[in-house]
This record gives C-alpha cells, structure tokens and sequence, in this order.
C-alpha cells in the first residue's frame, strides 16, 4: 500500500458525528456493568481511572514518556480516512493525557490548562466516547512509535474505566451479553447449532456422499474444537473441512454450545468480561472431558 | 548573597531535584505491575535479545526510522550531538582529565557547533506541519527552546565570550567536593550555568523522562516466551456462568423438537 495513501489534511471534528449507540440497559445488566450511566459517573470514572494508573504500567507509562514526535500521527487508518485530528494516536491518547494531568500530576495541578490539564466533563466524556470507539486496537501505532507506545492500551484503559461508569456501547456490549446467553458472538442458540451440524452431515451425504460426523456436546472427544461461530453459519465450507480433516486423521473431535467462538469481545470493554469469556474455554474442555483444545480466531 | 546562592545552594538543590525526581519516577513505573504480555513483535526470545533489542532502540531509534525518515535524521542527530556534548563537558567534572574524555574535545566542540540545527529543524518542524502543530503543548516548546538557549549560550561562551575554564572547573569540583567557591564569572556563563540549573529541574517532570522511562515500556522490554505462563499479579477469578454452561440442559426441549422435526 506504500505511497497509495495520502496523508490527509486535518479537518477538525471531521468524525465527531460519527458517535456509536448507547449500550442497552438489558445487555449492561447481563455483563455486570450498570444499567445506565450512573449520576455519580465523574466520581465512578476517576476511582476506576486511580485503578487503572495502578493496575497497568504501561498506560501510566505511556501516558508519561509521550514526546509528541508526531511519527504515529500519518500512521492510523482511522486520520488516514477521516482527517480528524483526534484520530490520530498520539492525539486520542491525549484525550486520556489531559484528564490524567488534570488528578492525577503535579504539574497538571499547578500548571492546568498550559499543561493541556484538563477537568473531566461532559464534553470531554463525550469525546471519549466518540474517538475511544473510532479505535480498533491494531497497535498499528505502537509498532512506529520510538517507545512503544501502544495507543490500544490507552484505548482499552479508557473503555474499561467509562465501562465502570454505565457508558458503553451497544454492538460490543450485546455481542458479549450474547456469548455469555447462547456461546457464541452472532447468538446462535445451541438448538441452531445443532441443526447445523445436522443439515452439514446431511448435506455432505446427499452431495459427495461422505459419511462425516459433526458431534455437538460429545463427552469424552479428544478435541475440543473452538471455531468461529460464523463458520457454521455462513462460512460452512471452513466448517466442513474442520470435519473432514478429522474424520481423514481419525480424531475424534467435538464442538461445544457452552463455547462455540474463540473471538472474544469482552477485549474491546473491560478485564473482567475478557477474562469472563475467555474462561468458557476451560468450562467447554472441563465440561466435556476433552484432552486438548483447538482453537481457531 | 546572589551569587551565592546561584553558586552554591542552586546546583545542590537542581542536582538534588533531579536525581529524587528521576528516582521517584522509575519507582513509580516499577511498582505498577505489567498484567498481561502486550510485547510488539518481532519480540525477541531471550533476556539477551531484550537487551539487544532495548540498546538499539536507545542508540538509533530504529521504529522512528520507519516511521519518519527526515524526523529520524533531525532526531538522531540531537541525540548524537547531545551525547557528544555531554562527553566533552565531563573535563569539567573530573580530576585529572582521562585519556578518552581529552580525545572528545575537538568533537564535542563542533557537536555544539551544530546542535542548534536538529533543535531549529524539530521547532520549525512542529510549528509547520500541521499534525505536530495540533498536539504541540507549551512543554514540547519550553524543552526545545531551553535546550537551544543552553546551546547557543555554551557556543557564544566558547567563541566569543571565552570565560575562563580553570575557575568553572574549579566551580564544579569544589561544589562535587563540598568545598564550594564562587567564582567572578560573566554573565553569559551566569546564564548559561542558570539554564543548566533549569534543564536538571525540569526534567524528572516533563517529556524528558522518555530518555529512561523507555527502558521501562512493557511492549519493547517484554519477551516472546509464549510457553512459559504469564502470571498477572492483580488477577481476580471470575464466575463460571453456571446456567448457560448446563445450556445442553436448557435447551433439551428445542433440541428435542428438532430431534421429532428431522425425523418427520
């Protein structure tokens, strides 16, 4: 892609429209998170942010060490294709820097706004909201920045902290409420797994005549196999080669509706849910008695 | 009393500042824990590769020269010339002068000579591209112009102010050796020495902590030992979501409808 870009000229507020929907009360609840934003969110926000800044060197590091070269700025795909300024690295880290500054340094203290310091509001909520949800968490940025500055983990610390305060949003919060009710992230109900799985063999039969078995929830397989959900909704073929490969190599192999998705949202809100989902994987094995795991995404 | 105080109680409380300031900070970096491995690949796989690693980074910047060719140049030309500076000024410092430092000289005199470029290209730098323009702050100039004021100073004082070294060394030796004298100096060298005071305050709080702080940074200090378990120290269990693990159970009625439907 070397040269194909150009670099865009700023435009300020360019992307600032373009604001993801508010999380719903019903999927906050299933996730462990408030239902909506609490009336003391400021106080919630600065208490879990205290907690970050101990929790995680890097974000504080981070935070610290920034020279402002401007290397990582031409470099997100996000200013690249909207020339906001915000979007670019350096500058969404700032929008946690200022806050930061503001409670948490002396100098922020003392100097306030000359040293970009600045009080947490509704306004610079709102900024959060809008650039920490234009961040994909590529770490694109880190891997030209002369430190390492991981721009991902700001990003992360930031919806970790507006999570613990109500704020999130609707997509990454009802895909995780979604793993945790039926196992996966597109909310395929372990009933429609299973007719799947049964449609895959029928169809394998009637098409090529191969005599391949899809096992759903079989004690005491060999393999535990963590696919894409979408693989047995939309990409079918990978599916199918799954089944066919161990069927070729003898294995005996099974899916779980417990766990039928290695991709897991909870990195894009909070430890807790990122953990939470990621533990599935331990419950599938343990639950069916599996000797190892495969695990694709 | 002023000078006096410029001279003697000035440099101890700078140096003092300094060193707990910088102390402070690495104890503060070094107590919050690094939860989860978020190393930049290609990561090396050895604690020798790390430092391998960690050295290059420090002498060459190599991710700012993919990043920014020209940008690189401007900066590894301060940080060379800088280097270099410091080195000659180190005959000031210690007594009698060793070998290596007496063969820097020359270097580091044109080294200072021609720092003010990389400092100019990086201040025109940021007021010129728009990008650098818009996430500058008053502290990325303070550093720049202090550093180009301590330079310019330290050149004028070599070129056409020359002040006489014996008395600075022996300024800085007797301040080393808690004998501190004052000496009868100009006042360009008052300035020059003033800043310098300035630059070794400032620095434990603003930017200029990356020149350590780096070291510290868990995605280029970490290792690619994906075997070995990473044990985050904070870590809390979480609950195992009971009903939808026995999901089998739960949905037993569907699946069996499913069972009569594909029968039928």
């Amino acid at each position: 892609m070397r040269g194909l870009v150009p670099i865009p000229e700023i435009r300020i507020g360019a992307s600032k429209h373009q604001v993801c929907h508010r999380a719903k009360g019903k999927d906050m609840a299933k996730i462990d998170l408030p239902k909506q934003r609490l009336e003391n969110w400021k106080e919630a926000m600065l208490q879990k942010m205290a907690e970050v800044l101990e929790r995680y060197r890097s974000v504080r590091l981070f935070l610290d060490i920034c020279v402002k070269c401007e290397a990582c700025a031409d470099k997100c795909q996000f200013f690249l294709g909207t020339g906001d300024p915000k979007n670019m690295p350096v500058a969404r880290a700032d929008l946690f820097r200022k806050v930061y500054k503001r409670y948490f340094t002396l100098g922020g203290k003392i100097w306030g706004r000359a040293n970009e310091a600045e009080e947490l509001d509704e306004t610079v909520l709102q900024e959060w909201v809008t650039y920490f949800y234009q961040c994909s968490e590529c770490r694109r940025c880190a891997v030209f920045c002369p430190y390492g500055i991981d721009t991902a983990e700001i990003t992360m610390a930031a919806r970790e902290i507006m999570a613990a305060a109500g704020v999130a949003t609707k997509y990454v919060t009802e895909v995780v409420a979604k793993v945790y009710d039926t196992g996966n992230n597109l909310g395929i109900w372990p009933a429609a797994w299973k007719d799947n799985c049964a449609f895959l063999e029928q169809d394998l039969k009637d098409t090529e005549g191969l005599d391949v078995k899809f096992p759903v929830d079989a004690v005491g397989a060999e393999v535990l196999l963590i696919p894409p959900s979408a693989d047995n909704f939309v990409n079918t073929d990978t599916m199918i080669g799954y089944a066919k490969m161990f069927h070729a190599a003898g294995i005996s192999w099974t899916t779980s509706t417990y766990c039928n998705e290695g991709g897991n949202f909870g990195l894009f809100l909070n430890y807790a849910n990122l953990k939470k989902a990621n533990n599935r994987i331990i419950g599938a094995a343990r639950q069916l008695k599996v000797k190892k795991i495969y695990w694709g995404e | 009393m002023g000078a006096q105080f410029l001279f003697i109680f000035l440099p101890y409380i700078s140096v003092g500042v300094f060193l707990v300031g910088i102390l402070y900070r690495f104890w503060r970096w070094g107590k919050t824990p690094v939860p989860l491995r978020i190393v930049t690949t290609p990561a090396p796989k050895t604690r020798l590769g790390v430092a391998w690693r960690l050295a290059g980074d420090a002498l060459w910047f190599p991710n700012l020269f993919k990043a920014d060719k020209l940008l690189w140049a401007g900066g590894f030309l301060l940080h060379a010339l800088l280097w270099l500076v410091i080195l000659r000024h180190l005959r000031f410092f210690l007594y009698p002068v060793p070998e290596w430092v007496r063969a820097v000289q020359t270097l580091g005199l044109y080294a200072g000579y021609l720092i003010p470029l990389p400092l100019a290209f990086l201040l025109a730098r940021r007021l010129l591209i728009d990008r650098a323009l818009y996430i500058s702050i008053l502290g990325d100039y303070f550093a720049l112009l202090l550093l180009l004021s301590i330079t310019v100073s330290g050149v004028l004082l070599e070129v056409f102010f020359r002040t006489y070294v014996v008395d600075v060394k022996a300024l800085i030796i007797g301040l080393i050796h808690f004998q501190p004298q004052v000496p009868d100096a100009h006042w360009l060298f008052v300035l020059h020495f003033l800043l310098v005071m300035a630059l070794l305050i400032y620095f434990p709080f603003g930017k200029l902590m990356h020149s350590g702080g780096f070291f510290l940074s868990p995605t280029r200090n970490q290792r690619a030992n994906f075997q070995e378990r990473f044990i985050n120290p904070w870590d809390f269990p979480v609950s195992y979501n009971a009903l939808n693990l026995s999901s089998a159970e739960k949905y037993r009625q569907a699946l069996e409808e499913i069972g009569e439907r594909a029968k039928r």
